[in-house]
């Protein structure tokens, strides 16, 4: 049962939590390359006699990243439409809290009870990539507009991947609500759906968090910065924020949807870190082990491989549907 | 000190201006951000687009060819910002720099053009000096941004 005072509480303090995990996300992830690299990465314990002047630890890298960015002047291009150029950053990153407020955590079901919130998160995610390609176009830069164009193909092809894996477990376990699907109770067919449309997930978020095959749409030093070519202080802190909320929010859908039952009880919050960071190894050695593909090669490997893993995938949804 | 002023210090990114010269610097600036000495332990980035940039990090004599250029990209780093010459040709011209007759070519350094915060001498600086020059400026840049507050 909904107890509105809990759910309140929780609400409010789902954002730091998720701004938190997010951060320690990015940082183990940057952390994880640069080792594969032969790097040492952000240190975890600085070098005794530079701690008075750069501090005892750098877990926290992404947050000062964007602390930094706050703290700088914003240059807003002459030739940009500028409601648009100012507006995107700030309405991606509502978009992004707001899904993450639908997305379960263990021992906080938020507002994942609620009917059809499977669909509500999904659009919300969409939502927030969508407006990190309207506010490149806006900004009248050729890089951005090249940019925004490979984001806007690579968004379609990825989003076949991630509705097809999504609500594959929606039509297994005939149910919309996120809290529902995160309680159940796995046997061995769902647990095959799981490997099959987890792998699927995985595909498509490669694509949305731009995983280095796939990062043809920020495509460093070959198109400048891509999208954010133009963007400067305060907006570009704005997007680094909303990917901080974007990764925790893919890799929470991720464990509530298809490792059941880890995002239902505060019992098992130990294992819900232990599968997010045994995601993100996942993500960074494809990160690390490939080069950047061109965008025609992307759109041919995902409409190729997500094909014949969707059709598996759904043989197997349908036959727990209509047979078990 | 608040925490903004922290976070600057603690995540300097670079840009690196190419403004003409031997590629000497460029090797040796590409060998301090590489795996062996690798400045991102201390949160310094090699950043594509001069809007991302904290530190402005010149190498070579600037070519007249090249004059608007570098005011350009000088003044698209947003505030507060810092140049860091780094070689000989950028600290003074070197051998490329005459006083008559005048070269046809070449402007000479580039504190001619922009004002630079921080000079790394040598001919090429090694590695070490390019991460001690950096260094040197994300104190400047403390600086400079706790003045203006």
């Amino acid at each position: 049962m909904i107890d509105p005072i809990f759910t309140i509480v929780s609400l409010v303090l789902i954002i730091p939590i998720a701004l938190f995990l997010g951060v320690i996300y990015q940082y183990f992830f940057r952390k994880l390359s640069a080792r594969f690299q032969w790097r040492v990465g952000p240190m975890l314990r600085m070098y005794g006699d530079l701690k008075p002047l750069l501090g005892t630890t750098r877990l926290l890298q992404p947050l000062y990243d964007i602390l930094k960015l706050f703290g700088k002047k914003t240059v807003v291009p002459e030739v940009s439409r500028k409601k648009l150029f100012v507006s995107s950053p700030y309405l991606s990153l509502l978009f992004a809290i707001l899904a993450v407020l639908f997305i379960p955590f263990p021992g906080m079901p938020l507002l994942s009870e609620a009917p059809y919130s499977l669909i509500i998160a999904s659009y919300l995610l969409i939502a927030s990539i969508l407006f990190t390609i309207l506010g490149p176009v806006a900004s009248g830069s050729p890089w951005a507009a090249i940019g925004a164009r490979r984001e806007v193909e690579l968004f379609l092809v990825s989003e076949l991947g991630f509705v097809l894996s999504v609500f594959s477990v929606a039509i297994a376990r005939q149910t919309l609500v996120i809290w529902e699907i995160s309680k159940g109770e796995q046997t061995l067919y769902l647990a095959l759906l799981s490997v099959t449309a987890g792998a699927l997930m995985l595909a498509a978020m490669m694509g949305k968090l731009h995983i280095k095959p796939f990062d043809m749409p920020e495509a460093e030093a070959e198109i400048v910065a891509g999208p954010y070519t133009e963007y400067s202080g305060k907006l570009l802190g704005t997007y680094y924020l909303t990917k901080v909320f974007m990764l925790y929010a893919l890799v929470g859908l991720f464990i509530s949807v298809f490792l059941p039952p880890l995002a239902s009880s505060i019992l098992w919050l130990p294992l819900y870190i232990v599968a997010a960071l045994l995601i993100l190894f996942l993500l960074t050695a494809v990160q690390v082990l490939n080069p950047r593909y061109r965008i025609k090669n992307a759109i041919n490997w995902y409409l190729k491989v997500l094909a014949i893993l969707a059709v598996v995938n759904f043989v197997i949804a349908v036959y727990i549907w209509l047979v078990l | 000190m608040g925490i903004i002023d922290k976070a600057r210090i603690y995540s300097p990114w670079l840009y690196h201006l190419h403004c003409g010269g031997c590629n000497g610097c460029d090797i040796e600036t590409l060998a301090a951000l590489a795996p062996r000495f690798d400045v991102e332990r201390f949160g310094i980035q090699l950043v594509p687009s001069p809007r991302h940039a904290d530190i402005l990090l010149t190498t070579g004599c600037v070519p007249k060819q090249f004059i608007p250029m570098v005011k350009r990209i000088y003044e698209q780093v947003p505030d507060p910002k810092v140049v860091v010459a780094v070689g000989s040709c950028a600290c003074g011209g070197s051998l490329f720099y005459d006083d008559a007759p005048e070269n046809y070519a070449i402007l000479g350094s580039p504190d001619l053009l922009i004002p630079v915060d921080v000079y790394v001498p040598g001919c090429a600086p090694k590695p070490e000096a390019i991460i001690n020059g950096v260094v040197q400026g994300i104190l400047k840049l403390a600086e400079k941004a706790s003045k203006k507050e």
